[in-house]
């Protein structure tokens, strides 16, 4: 196409140095992104963050472990209940504990309902911040009724506190299985909708298309984990390799991309969402009866150690690393591997040489939370 | 009171007068429709507390920016910051001058034109006046002394220039159907060739339209405002009354591309086939009907399809947007006048 | 370019369907909520206003270990009775006295772990309360709440059908429509 190199300024330029964020439109939240501007080329661009820093982890270190579930929110607040989940996973790892099956597949459900929630709000965004603004009320709506289901069951629609470590606090209450199967078989017909507006649009392609390319042995290098990595083609999906609670017992396929671009990325969660509706359908047809709690202590004392396990968040591989002391009651240490973060770092390297425009479409499909970056 | 005076002077002022408002109250009203359609898309209702229905929004948001502090950003160019807004504002309101919205009429024995001036170049003089609005944009956009409004101001500058040469072919197509650069006569050309332009122009009318959306800034190509990544463009430090200007000019522009497109694609004040169907049209049912209310009905359609895609495109990226306008658009119109001459060759000759 | 992939960026098909997506949404029926005029109502889990009950509280400071931030202060202390038994000893009757229950509201997360944590049967701090409107306008005095606020909720508007705690709320049924449902019955 161009002849002249791209990173290379045409003329004898200043650069412009413009500060992208933190308050800004199409930042999702507080990230501020120092770039560097030939034109309207990016020639570098720095990701500044910590606008959003609350020492959710040093918070950890002064509360008892169950009382560290409701902080666990408050990180990706989009994805709450696979915090949630994390945590606890981690938690009964160190503990030893083995969470009854009904109690499994509620968190599995509750999980992979939280995964939509949180596609959809990345959909809405990353639409928006190319420019088409209806899908944004179409998904909102439909995650709306995923709060709801959410309420119905917990009593909270954003900042779940929905899992314990050892089980689920709560029954589902009378007739949920129905509305939920209701809303799961009706998702679907949602899914066309949107893509019927966004996937085949000449628009939505130009802008995606070839959009921030990283191919699969950078990905991980990059320690890139979720739909970033699977849209370069790799399978990776700890819901699958190191399957916790009962992902064993489930049928899905993990759906990977080929051009790793952003087009890729967003076919792949748009595919994942098929694949959630999928299992959440499972889930409700094997959900067997019984306890909901693992017998546990009143009064949880860790045994002195250290665990690390993950889950799949919908950004990627949320994982716990907890140091644990002996017959301590509170976490001697939590640290907190989060798949923005992670994720994040990849930006410098996918803009670079791109337009201003396309610095935004990558910000949204790398689907970063800042709450979760800064904890 | 003489002649002269009631037909040189009483007469254009009361059609300035009347065009001024009707044209300001429409577009204030655009506003309304804008949110309460693009509401409806959305599954959501739209303005709906101030007044029945909403209706007074647009004066509660023309009353709220009116007594809006005005700010002036520091370092800004104040004597280029104040001028931009009427700069823009000037020339979108000036457009309508030329614009015949119906036939004339009779009143007192007196034959009104619902036009301020029927200019024998009048294409040439839209196209002339709405060159100067992008003027508004730049200058607005450098003198705010921020680099968005700086980089909204320049892609609009590129973007308005890129689109108006395919715009001007598309253009120039008509002209050679109709024969005349005058808008009342690219009227009634279509009534005497018995068929819209619109039909043997489909092309045209395609090309028009498209650069018709970029002219105006609007989404799919609305770049200079891009609010995901500028903000909000040129007018990002603008506040007040003067954002109430960038604004409303936008809409009036809107009203101009969809009016003219209704004059040169669809008959302007002409019901469909105005001659096949001129018993239809004779009828006692439907006799009564002004063409002032064809015209309207016209140009709402198109501003509808404004609104519509807004609700529903994404955005082109700045380069892409420029290879559509060069490489797809600026060909095309080209082959677009070659068609059509040959076409009309063939059907004269 | 191959003459059909010439003609297929020309007529743009996907673009007009997702016209018609946009389209046939402006006849469908709307989401919106008018909300002051209309109220969803909260879910019975629903985790809103705290309601607390001082007869039912048996002073066990559950409720403040479990809290994650620590805004339930309690303090208490033992009153001694001499009481003459049915046999005619006189017995020392030791009760706890509750000085203070105070909840910083203002600084809550509704996370519900005090209200798992009661143990009393009918719990004796909740929050599934169904109240959600907890907006003032000054919030270090509006949204704290010593134990006489949390029964009477002196300042707060609850749901609309919804008691204060002190005229018989009940952690179960916040509307009182269960109750209801059995009297009737």
């Amino acid at each position: 196409m161009s002849m002249h190199d791209p990173l290379k300024p045409l003329f004898d330029v200043e650069e412009m140095e413009i500060s992208f964020g933190p308050q800004h439109p199409a930042t999702h939240g507080v990230l501020r992104v120092q770039i560097k501007l030939d034109g309207e080329r990016i020639m570098e661009a720095k990701p500044i963050i910590g606008y959003l820093h609350r020492g959710t982890e040093k918070l950890f270190e002064t509360m008892a472990f169950p009382a560290c579930i409701p902080h666990t929110d408050r990180m990706d607040y989009v994805t709450s209940a696979t915090n949630n989940q994390g945590f606890c996973v981690a938690m009964e790892k160190l503990l030893g504990l083995t969470i009854p099956p009904r109690a499994a597949y509620i968190r599995m459900i509750l999980a992979e309902l939280q995964r939509l929630a949180s596609h959809l709000v990345w959909l809405a965004t990353h639409a928006i911040d190319i420019g088409a603004i209806t899908p944004f009320f179409y998904t909102f709506r439909e995650r709306d009724a995923i709060l709801d289901l959410f309420e119905e069951y917990c009593g909270a629609r954003l900042t779940l506190n929905t899992m314990r470590i050892g089980g689920v606090p709560f029954e589902l209450p009378e007739g949920w299985l129905d509305r939920c199967s209701a809303f799961i078989e009706a998702f679907p017909k949602h899914i066309e909708e949107y893509e019927t507006l966004l996937t085949e649009n000449r628009i939505w392609k130009k802008r995606t298309i070839g959009i921030g390319v990283i191919p699969a042995e950078e990905a991980i290098e990059m320690g890139m984990t979720g739909p970033p990595l699977r849209g370069s083609g790799v399978e990776w999906d700890i819901r699958k390799v190191f399957p916790y609670d009962r992902y064993d017992e489930i049928e899905f396929d993990i759906p990977t991309g080929k051009n790793c671009d952003t087009y890729d990325r967003y076919l792949v969660r748009m595919e994942e969402m098929r694949q959630s509706v999928r299992i959440i359908r499972q889930c409700i047809e094997k959900i067997p009866d019984g306890p909901i709690m693992a017998k546990a202590p009143k009064v949880l004392r860790a045994k002195e150690g250290m665990v690390y396990a993950s889950v799949e968040s919908p950004k990627g591989e949320l994982g716990y690393f907890i140091v644990a002391t002996e017959k301590g009651t509170t976490p001697y240490r939590c640290r907190v591997r989060p798949p923005s973060f992670v994720n994040l770092q990849a930006l410098p390297q996918l803009v670079e040489g791109a337009l201003v425009a396309d610095l935004v479409a990558v910000i949204g499909t790398l689907d970063i939370v800042l709450g979760e970056i800064d904890r | 009171m003489p002649e002269a005076v009631l037909n040189l002077l009483l007469i254009p002022l009361i059609k300035i007068v009347v065009l001024l408002g009707v044209v300001l109250l429409i577009v204030a009203y655009l506003t309304y429709a804008e949110r309460k359609i693009l509401a409806y898309m959305q599954v959501r209702l739209g303005p709906n507390r101030v007044g029945p229905k909403g209706w007074l929004q647009p004066i509660a948001d023309g009353l709220k920016l009116f007594v809006k502090e005005d700010l002036i950003p520091g370092g800004a160019e104040r004597f280029v910051f104040l001028l931009a807004p009427g700069l823009i504002m000037v020339p979108a309101l000036l457009m309508f001058a030329v614009i015949p919205f119906g036939e004339p009429f009779k009143v007192g024995g007196r034959t009104i034109t619902p036009y301020l001036a029927d200019v024998n170049i009048a294409i040439l003089l839209l196209l002339g006046i709405s060159s100067i609005g992008v003027f508004g944009i730049i200058l607005g956009g450098w003198s705010s002394n921020s680099k968005f409004s700086l980089m909204g101001g320049l892609r609009s500058a590129a973007q308005m220039i890129s689109y108006e040469i395919p715009m001007g072919f598309a253009v120039v197509s008509v002209l050679m159907m109709a024969g005349t650069l005058s808008l009342v006569g690219i009227v009634e050309a279509q009534r005497q060739a018995h068929i819209w332009f619109v039909l043997p122009g489909i092309l045209a009318f395609g090309i028009y339209w498209i650069c018709g959306v970029a002219e105006t800034n609007r989404n799919p190509f609305d770049l200079p405002e891009a609010e995901a990544e500028l903000v909000a463009g040129f007018h990002t430090e603008y506040s007040g009354m003067k954002f109430a200007l960038f604004f409303l000019a936008e809409y009036a522009n809107m009203m101009v591309i969809s009016a003219l497109a209704t004059v040169m694609f669809f008959g302007g004040w002409l019901p469909p086939f105005p001659n096949l169907l001129a018993g239809l049209w004779a009828s006692p049912v439907l006799a009564w009907i002004p063409g002032v209310v064809w015209f309207a009905a016209k140009m709402g359609f198109f501003l509808f399809c404004y609104i519509w895609f807004r609700g529903t495109f994404p955005r082109y990226r700045f380069d892409q947007l420029m290879a559509v306008g060069w490489k797809w658009l600026l060909p095309l119109s080209l082959a677009n006048v070659m068609l059509v001459g040959v076409l009309m060759l063939w059907w004269k000759g | 370019m191959p003459v059909k992939e010439f003609f297929k960026t020309l007529v743009p098909v996907e673009l007009f369907q997702g016209l018609g997506v946009t389209g046939a949404y402006l006849f469908r029926k709307k989401e919106t909520v008018q909300y002051p005029e209309k109220r969803l109502e909260p879910q019975d889990r629903f985790r809103g206003m705290f309601g607390y009950s001082l007869e039912r509280c048996i002073d066990c400071h559950l409720c403040a270990k479990a809290c994650p931030i620590s805004i339930i202060h309690i303090k208490d202390h033992t009153e001694v009775e001499e009481v003459e038994g049915p046999d005619g000893k006189i017995k020392k009757k030791k009760t706890k006295v509750i000085d203070r229950y105070d909840i910083d509201v203002k600084r809550c997360m509704f996370c519900g772990l005090c209200e798992e944590a009661c143990p009393t049967d009918e719990k004796s701090i909740w929050l599934t309360t169904k109240s959600y409107e907890g907006a003032v306008y000054e919030r270090n005095e509006a949204l704290y709440f010593d134990k006489e606020r949390l029964g009477s909720w002196e300042g707060f508007v609850g749901f609309p059908g919804v008691k204060a705690p002190a005229e018989g709320q009940l952690p179960s049924d916040p509307l009182g429509k269960k109750k209801a449902a059995e009297g009737g019955a």
